[in-house]
C-alpha cells in the first residue's frame, strides 16, 4: 500500500453507468470472510494490495475487522456513500445483498458468486431475480459467476478480482465470458510483458454484456485494442451493430475475438459449461467478418495480433522486409508471408547497393536480407536501418537464430534503438517514417535475454517467424476492413401486399411451387412466366401461347421432392408431348402418393442450361434470418462451399457474399466464358434477404437453382421451395 | 425439553461456533447473510448441534436450514 495520500480516482466529465464499475470512488466487498485462500477474502485483499485509491469497506457479519479494517455487519451500516459493491456471498443470499445495494444507492455491483444460470433452473431463477432488481434500480450488474474486473489506470488501480497479481498497465482491453481463462491469460501476459488497460470477466452476463463493454471501451482513452473471449452469443444483432460502431467509428478500434464452441463437440462442452447452445459456426464466422471482428483460433494468435497493433505503428501497406541471419527460416517466413497475403518486394536499387557495400560478399541483399550467421549487433543494425529507410517497405521482420558468434542481447538492444529512433532525425541517417518492427529470435534458452529486452521495449516477439507473419496479416485484415465500402441496406421496391396474401393463407409446412413462385415474383425475383394448370388442355394452351419447349411439374404441399415421385417432365416440345406428360405425371403421382393433395401441374418454358447457383435463407434461433449463397452443380456441391450473411443486407454486402465463395470466380468469366451479371445476382440476394426479414414466418427458403444462362436469358429462378413455420 | 430451552441452547452453540455475540441473534437471522457463517462453519454448526442435543441430523436436510428459527424447529422435531 502506498504511504502517501493516494490520488483520487479519475472521473469522467459525464458519468457513464459503467464508470462505477471501472472507476468507483468507494467499494464495499459484501460477504468477506477472514479466511485467506477463499475467494471472499482474497478479493478484499487483492483490492487493497493493488493500491485502490478510495475507501474499501468489508461487509462481514459477525467480524470486528478484516486485516485491521473495521468491518460492517450490513452494507446499510456503512456511513459513507458506496459506488461499487463486490458481492462474494453464496448465491442463495445474493438477492438480499442486492436489495441492500438498492437501499444504499450503490451504482454498480460485481457478483463474483457462482450458483446461477450455469447450475440449472433454480439458478436461472435466482439470476433473473437479481437481474430484475438491478435493472429496475439502474444498478450496473457485472456477472454473476465471474472472476471480476481490473482497471490498471494508475489513477484508479482497481483489482476487484480473484486474479493473484495485477497485470502491467497497457493499451489492450480483455473481455471474457470464462473466468478461469482470465487467470491463465493474466499469467501468460505477465510473462510476455503484455499490458492491459481493462480486464473484465463478465460471466453469465445477466446485466452488463459484451455489448455495453465494447461501447464503453470504444470511448475509453486508455484502450486501443479490444480482445473478446465468447462462448455464447445471445443478442447477435446488437453485438454486430456495436462491433461495427467500434471497428469503424472514431477512433476505430479493432476487436479480436475467440468464439469457442467451433466443433459440435466444443459446442456441446460450451453448452454444458455456460448453460446455452453454441451457435452454428459457419454463420458466426461470416457475421463476425461483416461486423469487422477479427476471429482467431487461439489465445496465442489473439495476443500475437493485439500486441503488434497496440505496440507498433500501423503499416502503410502490406510490403514486408525480412532481415535474417539464417537462410532457412528466412525462406519459411517468406513463404508464410506470401501465403497470408503480404508482399515481399525486392529492395530499392539504392538500398541494395548500400547493403552490398556494407555487408560481406556472401550476404543476400534481396528480400529476405541474409546478414549471414556471424552477424553481430553492428551488422544487424546497419541492415535494419537500410531496410527501414527503404520507401518500398512498410514493415520489417527481424529473424535471429542463436549461433555461437551471435551477440543476442546486443542485437536486441540495437533493434530497440532503431525502433525508438524512427520518426525522429537522430544522429546518423534519419528514419523519417515510423514502421512496425516484429522479431523472431528462434529457440528458447539462448535467446531468452534478447527476448526480454525486446518485450520490455514493446517490440513484439514471436517464437516462430510464421506467427509474426500471421500477426502482420491480422493487422492487414483490420486495416482492410476499415477501407471496405460500408453496406447500407435500402429496401428494394417490392409488392409486399401480394406476398403477404399468399403467405397469410398458407398453413405451416411447404408452399406449393405455384405459391412459392408467386411470393418470389412479388419480391421482384426473376421468375419466368408460369401457370398452374388443372388440365392437359390448359397446359397445351399456355405452351402454344408462350412457346416450346416447356416443363411440367407437380404442385402439391405434400410433395417436396418432385423428382422422387417422377412428378417432373422436361423438354416437352409439342402439344402431344405436353398432353402425354401431363397424364403420365398425374398417374404416377396418384400411384406413389395417393395421400397427396394435387393443386395441379405448373407449366413453364425450359430455361437454357447455364451456371447453377443456390440462393437460400434460413431462420436460425441465434442469428435470426440468415441468407446463404453457393454454386450448384456436381463439382461445386462436392466442394460444399457456401457463404452466409444476416438478413436484410445491402448490395455491397451481397457482393461480398458472392465473392467469398471461391468458385464464384467462374461467374467473372472463366476461361473465355462470358461473365455473368454479378450485380443482378447480388440484387436477387438482397431481395431474398428482404423477404425473409419481412416475414419471419419463413423458416426456410431455397432457390435451387438460380440458373445463370448466357445473354439474353440472364439469370432465372428455375426451382424454389419455401417452408413456413 | 421445551422450545424455549432448545432456542437458548441453539443460540449458545451458534455464539460458540461463529464466535459472535448473542445480541446479534434473532429467530429470523440468516446464518450466512446476518451471522456471517462460512461454508465450513455451517458443517461445524451441524456437528455442534448433534453433540449439544445428542441427536443425529441428516446432512442435506440440516444444511438446507437457513435461519436460526428454522434450526430451532428442525431440532425440536428431533429431540424427544
Amino acid at each position: 500500500m502506498a504511504t502517501t495520500a493516494p490520488p483520487r480516482p479519475a472521473e469522467r466529465p459525464s458519468s457513464h453507468p459503467l464508470d462505477a464499475v471501472f472507476s468507483p470512488r468507494s467499494i464495499a466487498v459484501v460477504g468477506v470472510t477472514a479466511t485467506p485462500g477463499t475467494v471472499p477474502y482474497d478479493i478484499f485483499r487483492n483490492i487493497r494490495q493493488a493500491g485502490f485509491a478510495g475507501p474499501v469497506y468489508p461487509v462481514a457479519p459477525g467480524k470486528r475487522d478484516i486485516d485491521g479494517v473495521p468491518a460492517y455487519r450490513y452494507l446499510l451500516d456503512i456511513p459513507e456513500p458506496v459506488d461499487l459493491a463486490v458481492i462474494v456471498f453464496p448465491a442463495e443470499v445474493v438477492d438480499r445483498a442486492i436489495d441492500h445495494c438498492v437501499r444504499k444507492g450503490v451504482r454498480a455491483a460485481i457478483v463474483i458468486s457462482a450458483g446461477f444460470r450455469e447450475i440449472g433452473p433454480a439458478g436461472l431463477q435466482r439470476e433473473q431475480r437479481i437481474r430484475a432488481q438491478c435493472a429496475e434500480h439502474g444498478i450496473a450488474l457485472v456477472g454473476p459467476n465471474c472472476l471480476g474486473v481490473i482497471n490498471t489506470d494508475p489513477a484508479v488501480r482497481l483489482n476487484a478480482s480473484f486474479a493473484r497479481k495485477m497485470p502491467h498497465a497497457g493499451r489492450i482491453a480483455f473481455l471474457s465470458q470464462s473466468g478461469a481463462l482470465c487467470t491463465a491469460v493474466l499469467d501468460y501476459a505477465r510473462d510476455k510483458h503484455i499490458g492491459f488497460s481493462k480486464f473484465v470477466s463478465f460471466g453469465n452476463k445477466a446485466g452488463v454484456t459484451e455489448i455495453e463493454l465494447l461501447e464503453y471501451l470504444h470511448q475509453d482513452a486508455g484502450t486501443e485494442v479490444i480482445l473478446l473471449y465468447l462462448e455464447e452469443l445471445r443478442e447477435v444483432r446488437r453485438l454486430m451493430e456495436a462491433a461495427l460502431r467500434v471497428a469503424r467509428g472514431q477512433p476505430p478500434k479493432p476487436i479480436l475475438a475467440i468464439k469457442a464452441g467451433r466443433t459440435p463437440q466444443g459446442a456441446a462442452a460450451a453448452a454444458s459449461h455456460t448453460g446455452s447452445l453454441a451457435a452454428e459456426d459457419a454463420i458466426c464466422e461470416a457475421v463476425f467478418r461483416e461486423a469487422g471482428i477479427v476471429r482467431v483460433e487461439s489465445i496465442d494468435e489473439l495476443f500475437n495480433i493485439a500486441v503488434l497493433y497496440a505496440q507498433q505503428p500501423l503499416p502503410a501497406g502490406k510490403r514486408l522486409g525480412i532481415v535474417t541471419n539464417a537462410g532457412g527460416p528466412g525462406v519459411m517466413a517468406a513463404d508464410a508471408a506470401v501465403r497470408l497475403g503480404l508482399e515481399l518486394p525486392p529492395l530499392a536499387p539504392a538500398t541494395q547497393e548500400a547493403l552490398r557495400k556494407a555487408l560481406p560478399p556472401t550476404a543476400n541483399v534481396k528480400n529476405p536480407i541474409d546478414v549471414i550467421g556471424d552477424a553481430r549487433a553492428d551488422r544487424y543494425g546497419l541492415a535494419l536501418r537500410h531496410v527501414l529507410a527503404d520507401p518500398g517497405i512498410d514493415q520489417v521482420l527481424v529473424i535471429l537464430t542463436p549461433q555461437s558468434m551471435t551477440d543476442i542481447g546486443g542485437i536486441a538492444e540495437s533493434i530497440c534503438r532503431l525502433a525508438a529512433e524512427q520518426g525522429a532525425a537522430a544522429g546518423g541517417q534519419a528514419l523519417p517514417a515510423r514502421k512496425p518492427i516484429a522479431c523472431s529470435f528462434m529457440g528458447a534458452e539462448d535467446v531468452a535475454e534478447g527476448v526480454r529486452i525486446l518485450q520490455q521495449a514493446g517490440i513484439p516477439h514471436y517464437i516462430l517467424p510464421e506467427w509474426a507473419c500471421r500477426a502482420m496479416a491480422g493487422v492487414q485484415q483490420i486495416l482492410r476492413f476499415r477501407a471496405e465500402a460500408i453496406d447500407r441496406p435500402r429496401p428494394p421496391s417490392v409488392d409486399h401486399q401480394a406476398a403477404r396474401q399468399v403467405l397469410a393463407a398458407a398453413p405451416a409446412g411447404y408452399l406449393t411451387e405455384d405459391e412459392a413462385l408467386r411470393v418470389l415474383a412479388a419480391y421482384g425475383l426473376p421468375v419466368p412466366a408460369w401457370q398452374l394448370c388443372r388440365s392437359a388442355d390448359e397446359a397445351v394452351a399456355w405452351a402454344e401461347a408462350h412457346g416450346y419447349p416447356v416443363t411440367l411439374r407437380v404442385a402439391s404441399r405434400q410433395i417436396v421432392h418432385k423428382s422422387e415421385v417422377q412428378g417432373v417432365a422436361l423438354d416437352l416440345d409439342d402439344a402431344g408431348a405436353v398432353r402425354d406428360a401431363f397424364q403420365a405425371i398425374q398417374r404416377r403421382v396418384a400411384e406413389r402418393r395417393p395421400d397427396a393433395e394435387i393443386a395441379g401441374l405448373v407449366v413453364r418454358r425450359m430455361i437454357p442450361a447455364g451456371y447453377e447457383l443456390i440462393v437460400g435463407a434460413k431462420r436460425n434461433p441465434v442469428f435470426g434470418s440468415v441468407v446463404m449463397f453457393g454454386l450448384g452443380g456436381v463439382l461445386v456441391e462436392l466442394l460444399g462451399e457456401v457463404s452466409f450473411a444476416l438478413a436484410p443486407l445491402g448490395p455491397i454486402a451481397a457482393g461480398r457474399l458472392i465473392r467469398r465463395v471461391r468458385a464464384a470466380r467462374l461467374l467473372e468469366g472463366f476461361r473465355g466464358q462470358p461473365p455473368a451479371d454479378i450485380e443482378a445476382i447480388a440484387d436477387c440476394i438482397v431481395r431474398v434477404g428482404q423477404l425473409v426479414a419481412d416475414f419471419p414466418r419463413i423458416a426456410e427458403l431455397d432457390i435451387n437453382p438460380l440458373l445463370v444462362s448466357p445473354p439474353p436469358v440472364g439469370h432465372q429462378v428455375a426451382d424454389a421451395r419455401i417452408r413456413l413455420a | 425439553m421445551n422450545r424455549e430451552e432448545i432456542e437458548q441452547r441453539v443460540k449458545k452453540v451458534i455464539c460458540r461456533v461463529l464466535k459472535i455475540d448473542s445480541g446479534m441473534i434473532e429467530p429470523s437471522s440468516h446464518f450466512v447473510f446476518d451471522l456471517g457463517a462460512e461454508s465450513t462453519q455451517s458443517v461445524e454448526l451441524v456437528a455442534a448441534f448433534e453433540q449439544e442435543f445428542d441427536i443425529e441430523l441428516e446432512d442435506d436436510a440440516a444444511l438446507a436450514v437457513k435461519t436460526v428459527g428454522e434450526a430451532v424447529d428442525f431440532i425440536a422435531q428431533r429431540v424427544a
